[in-house]
């Protein structure tokens, strides 16, 4: 009766081989390895100048005038402020740098090659087909299962928190820019054919333009991923806010982690309102 | 008719959850997630089934603090391994009664900053030259910084720190500060205990040169070869100076604690606990066991039950060493 309720048979499988191969497989290709954890660390290095060399009233600056111009009303942006400068009062300014040059550079890597993807995967339905699985498991495989691999390519610290946070957040970002250009009319298509312009030509002239809400949309998704990838990529030695919060949790101060936690709720929120508002504003424009 | 099998889907489930209450007698042990706990608590966990008369034993898995919570809550029975360092907390718990210290588990163990032994003597077997030849203290690690080179700052050097939020983290933090470590070194903090081990074992498998904080007794230095940074020795009067990270880190107390429930219902298994005593020697012994053989944790605590007969002895009765004797045959 038991095989009943109980699988009646296991095939003997030895997941230690999968652990040699990576092994020597990180030995064998170090250089290789080495040589992407450099460009990496640089371009992180550069961004992380970048935010470094703009002083924090810009930074305050800037949000005002974005929330003003992007929403019409003067108040958003000014709430925007206050909150941004609550992180400053916290004595949070220096970490959240650190954390929004991760952040950055994994949302500028995730716009390299998700934007190219979507659009290749959106002119063929069989690339289509094989893509699709592939992205629905970047998005569900538990994080935990590639961070410590990366760890043996990568070492440890703000790069492969970079490649972790990508693999996760670039999928929303194909799939909407694979589903923007699908979804322009194809009479609009077909009108651009018909007179003159070469595939590429619509490509850049029509259905980018035209599939930009969509695909901004996707942008504004990658970015809230990427943010809420923060505090697992804290546990590779990625330093920042996310440090600050897993400090907090591992010596149960809960004050120390919800000050972290709220620092990253808030940036999550001006990000977040910005980038929706590039998207109505795209809207508007195309309507007009 | 809907709500007839509703009622009688709900009435199955609550009469199996009660059943399943009812009947176990079991005794709760914390994992915090490393490998020598694990094989204390199978250890404690046969002598409960097999002496004491306990159905079942069980883990809790979580991480130090979490653990700790737990005990304090009663959620866990038994905890195997306290590292007192490691918890802040710990010693005003014990002194507002929120748990029960019963027994020290081991106290013998080291800690500090560790560095592969090639990087001082080379490695002629695998054709690795000596690359820092005359390393031998935590103080000589300001010569050494383009050794150990900081692949995000790489005019810096590189020191991999302990897991944040343990206490030792404090104390290797001021260690490097007090030494002046700060000038040409980062304080690399790994995020959590896998990220650290991959590091250092990825790092000795390539054969690069690493220098980072790691303890004994566990298989990562049974299976490498680490050596220890030796630092100014420690004084048990000036028990500051080694919060302040002036000399080394002497042993950590390892402590067997319940929680205070427990402590009231099973007097007799915590006096087994109080008596319980292992070491960092035998620990790692065991822990070896495992990476060699790939026994679990229960197969290893008979094999060590079996290896160390007379410690049957000094932990249980007579009649009660007799019935573990008997389940080991």
């Amino acid at each position: 009766m038991n095989w009943f309720f109980n699988f009646p048979f296991k095939i003997p499988f030895d997941v230690t081989v999968i652990d040699e191969v990576v092994r020597d497989f990180s030995i064998k290709y170090d250089a290789f390895f080495s040589g992407i954890k450099r460009l990496l660390n640089g371009m992180i290095l550069i961004v992380q100048k970048g935010l470094n060399y703009i002083p924090w009233w810009v930074f305050i600056l800037v949000v005002i005038i974005l929330g003003w111009k992007l929403s019409g009303k003067l108040r958003n942006g000014i709430i925007y402020a206050c909150f941004l400068s609550l992180i400053g009062f916290f004595g949070l300014w220096d970490l959240m740098l650190e954390t929004l040059s991760i952040v950055v550079t994994s949302v500028l890597i995730s716009i390299i090659i998700g934007f190219p993807i979507g659009i290749i995967i959106s002119k063929s339905e069989r690339i289509n087909r094989i893509v699709r699985p592939i992205l629905d498991m970047m998005q569900t495989m538990p994080v935990f299962v590639y961070l410590i691999p990366a760890l043996l390519f990568f070492g440890l610290g703000k790069a492969p928190a970079v490649i972790a946070t990508t693999i996760y957040a670039v999928v929303p970002l194909i799939r909407l820019t694979n589903h923007g250009i699908r979804q322009v009319d194809k009479e609009v298509v077909e009108a651009s054919i018909a007179f003159g312009s070469t595939g590429f030509q619509t490509l850049y002239k029509v259905q980018i333009p035209q599939a930009l809400p969509t695909i901004m949309t996707g942008l504004n998704q990658t970015l809230m991923m990427a943010m809420s990838m923060v505090v697992t990529c804290s546990m590779i030695g990625a330093s920042g806010l996310g440090m600050e919060v897993l400090i907090g949790v591992n010596r149960l101060e809960m004050g120390r982690g919800l000050v972290a936690g709220t620092a990253v709720v808030i940036i999550a929120i001006i990000l977040d309102r910005i980038t929706q508002g590039f998207v109505r504003a795209e809207e508007v424009s195309n309507n007009v | 008719m809907k709500k007839l099998i509703i009622g009688l889907v709900l009435s199955l489930m609550l009469l199996t959850m009660f059943s399943a209450c009812s009947t176990t007698n079991e005794l709760v042990f914390a994992d915090a997630g490393w490998d020598s706990i694990k094989f204390h608590n199978a250890v404690a966990g046969f002598i409960a089934t097999n002496a004491f008369g306990y159905d079942n034993w069980r883990e809790v898995s979580g991480t130090t603090p979490i653990t700790h919570q737990g005990t304090l809550t009663g959620e866990i029975n038994v905890h195997m391994e306290e590292w007192t360092d490691n918890i802040s907390t710990y010693q005003q718990d014990l002194e507002d009664g929120k748990l029960k210290e019963v027994g020290i588990n081991f106290d013998d163990n080291y800690q500090g900053f560790y560095v592969p032994r090639y990087v001082i003597e080379g490695d002629a077997e695998r054709g690795i030259e000596p690359m820092a030849p005359d390393l031998k203290t935590v103080q000589d690690l300001k010569k050494y910084k383009d050794v150990f080179p900081d692949d995000e700052q790489p005019d810096k050097g590189r020191i991999y720190g302990a897991i944040p939020g343990w206490e030792i983290d404090n104390i290797m933090h001021n260690k490097y500060l007090y030494n002046g470590l700060d000038e040409n070194f980062n304080y690399f903090r790994p995020g959590s205990d896998p990220a650290l081990s991959a590091a250092l074992s990825g790092a000795y498998e390539k054969g690069e040169p690493v220098v980072g904080y790691y303890w004994e007794p566990t298989w990562l230095l049974g299976k490498y070869d680490f050596v220890l940074l030796e630092d100014h020795p420690y004084d048990p009067t000036k028990p500051e100076e080694y919060a302040e990270g002036k000399t080394e880190c002497p042993p950590v107390r390892v402590t067997i604690a319940v929680s205070n429930e427990f402590f009231e219902k099973d007097p007799e298994y915590c006096v087994f606990l109080s008596k319980y005593r292992s070491s960092s020697q035998l620990t790692s012994e065991a822990l070896a066991h495992i990476q060699e053989t790939g026994d679990n944790h229960m197969d290893t605590a008979k094999w060590y039950l079996k290896k160390y007969d007379e410690f049957l002895d000094d932990w249980l009765d007579p009649d009660k060493a007799q019935l573990i004797r008997d389940a080991l045959k």
